[in-house]
């Protein structure tokens, strides 16, 4: 980790002065198979600081292995990824997210006997035994992120079994950002949700946006949800890029349209 | 450092000690035997919990645990002569060293896979002892004229009682930090626990060497009480489902629950002996464990709780009408 911080740090002084950000996250050429199946065909992508990148594609696209693929659950049979300008090819899972890229799950993934606030602490946990073992919780700091997500409070004190869908969304969510990623990954975040609660994670994540530097990667296949959260879009079909640009020109492709999106688009 | 309500356990715990060190002043050293032995199935109990109980990784071999720490002191006792307080440590160290071998699997297998990886270990160490080198293991007859740490019953209670005691309330404050939280974390979703930075790997060792250590030094003691070691006694499947039912009975991943269901088992089937001393208590037993499991999953522990939750909320509204 020590070196990790190091390169970081050196190498944000020997690019100082360059006008291009260096992007927070970046792919090069990842491709994976399983078996006779390409899942993704060397993908590459970058975001830069700050920035918010939408991932959008028919089902089985290659959209959530392209994540894992971020995340190592799965490892790339070719290509490398780089977090602030560093390859962490040979970062496993909690290195990934000990360097700053954290991720939701599609489908909620809680700790069935673990309050919210426990979560959280979980989510905060240093990765040292004897600091496990020998500091409490800070209780005000996990109320705090609690709070940041409106499950602050008595709230905090529930279990995942008591929670409806779109509170086990931000169960995800928060246990995700007690980790403080520079590199948020969101899994289909609006899936299972109702408008009201769709609308509800969008404008926290807005308001997150707008208060935190964090730069993000939503994959949904929700289009209104995700429009005003991202500042970018990439279309993935059949493990390749399809299309890359602003989300209007995305949606004005023919391409797109015919693969993914259907007619009905350019209007609207 | 420690979870909220931390005290109130504590207070469990200290009237649990003073019930227990007073026990022999009312009892017949009969009773106390019954108890020396519900000791240290419970400190076996105590062992398995802190590895499967936590980490639901469903160890079906801890008798090879057991077994490890109870062969390497009888070895070097009976070959060596060695005193005790060396073979005692030597036999807990080697213990940690298998469980090291134990974790093994656990890199890579989970769930039922694991626990019969767990079982094969039981069974090669069932069959090795008796066929490589039985001069020096004993074979099928095992070693006997073990030397003992303390002699007669009230004496073995209070040290079996002792070593229990303190590593069960170790235990216990070991889970009520955070890093039981971590373990327990890893038995409920261990790629979420990954997801949220955390070393599962090691984690895992930790578990699993602190349960061996436990199992070893429990072992270790137990053969030194029995002052002899056999392989069929010790890798038995019925010994291993004590260990088992003792925890799952009681409240698996609470380590009071296991001490519970421990001395529940053993006191059962010995309070029984007199009346029906043939195996029918055996059918007792079972019938009490399935109707208890079926009335509460979650265990004795559960059940106590529930029981005690209730009375003091009943308390508190005859108090405060």
């Amino acid at each position: 980790m020590n070196d990790f911080i190091e390169n970081q740090v050196l190498d944000t002084l020997s690019t100082s002065g360059k006008s291009r950000p260096r992007p927070m996250l970046e792919a090069k050429g990842l491709t994976k198979s399983f078996g006779g199946l390409l899942a993704t065909k060397n993908v590459s992508l970058h975001v830069n600081p700050g920035e918010s990148l939408g991932i959008i594609g028919p089902n089985g696209a290659g959209k959530t292995t392209l994540l894992n693929l971020l995340t190592k659950e799965i490892t790339p049979d070719q290509g490398s990824v780089f977090l602030d300008g560093n390859c962490i090819d040979r970062l496993s899972i909690h290195k990934r997210v000990l360097a700053g890229l954290a991720r939701t799950y599609q489908v909620p993934r809680p700790f069935h006997d673990l309050t919210i606030q426990e979560h959280i602490r979980v989510g905060m946990m240093p990765n040292r035994l004897l600091d496990m073992l020998f500091h409490g919780a800070d209780d005000e700091k996990e109320q705090e992120i609690a709070e940041s997500v409106g499950l602050g409070g008595e709230r905090s004190q529930r279990f995942p079994y008591e929670l409806a869908m779109g509170d086990l969304r931000r169960l995800e969510l928060v246990r995700t950002l007690a980790t403080e990623p520079n590199v948020l990954l969101l899994d289909e975040v609006f899936a299972g949700l109702t408008v009201g609660e769709i609308e509800q994670i969008s404008d926290l994540l807005t308001n997150r946006r707008a208060t935190h530097s964090t730069t993000y990667m939503i994959v949904s296949h929700d289009l209104k949800a995700l429009e005003p959260l991202v500042d970018r879009v990439m279309v993935i079909n059949f493990g390749e890029v399809m299309a890359e640009g602003t989300f209007r020109e995305v949606v004005a492709d023919k391409d797109v349209q015919n693969a993914y999106l259907g007619t009905g688009w350019e209007q609207e | 450092m420690f979870a909220k309500g931390t005290n109130k356990g504590l207070l469990g715990w200290m009237i649990f000690g003073i019930a227990m060190l007073a026990l022999p002043l009312f009892a017949s050293t009969a009773t106390v035997r019954i108890f020396v032995f519900a000791n240290y199935i419970a400190i076996f109990a105590i062992s398995w919990d802190v590895l499967s109980g936590r980490t639901g990784y469903i160890s079906f071999g801890h008798p090879f645990l057991i077994g490890i720490g109870g062969y390497t002191t009888a070895l070097l006792t009976h070959h060596l002569g060695l005193p005790l307080y060396i073979t005692i440590p030597a036999a807990v160290f080697a213990t940690m060293i298998a469980g090291t071998l134990f974790f093994l699997p656990a890199l890579r297998i989970r769930g039922t896979y694991f626990a019969l990886v767990t079982l094969a270990f039981m069974e090669l160490m069932y069959g090795l002892v008796q066929v490589v080198a039985p001069d020096i293991t004993g074979g099928t007859r095992g070693l006997t004229g073990l030397p003992s740490i303390v002699t007669g019953a009230v004496s073995n209670y209070y040290l079996s009682f002792g070593v229990m005691f303190t590593l069960g309330l170790a235990m216990w404050l070991l889970f009520k930090t955070r890093l039981g939280t971590a373990l327990g974390s890893i038995g409920m979703n261990e790629e979420a626990v990954r997801a949220c930075g955390l070393d599962t790997t090691k984690l895992k060792l930790f578990a699993f060497t602190l349960s061996a250590m436990i199992a070893g030094l429990g072992g270790a003691m137990y053969i030194h009480y029995l002052g002899s070691i056999a392989p069929r006694g010790l890798f038995d499947v019925s010994f291993l489902f004590t260990i088992l039912v003792a925890c799952l009975l009681g409240g698996a991943g609470t380590i009071t629950g296991p001490i519970m269901g421990a001395f529940f088992l053993t006191l059962l089937l010995e309070f029984l002996r007199p009346y029906i001393p043939g195996s029918e208590r055996y059918l007792i037993y079972g019938t009490a464990t399935l109707v208890l499991y079926v009335l509460q999953p979650r265990g004795i522990h559960r059940l106590i709780e529930i029981t005690v939750n209730w009375f003091v909320e009943g308390f508190m509204r005859r108090k405060s009408t």
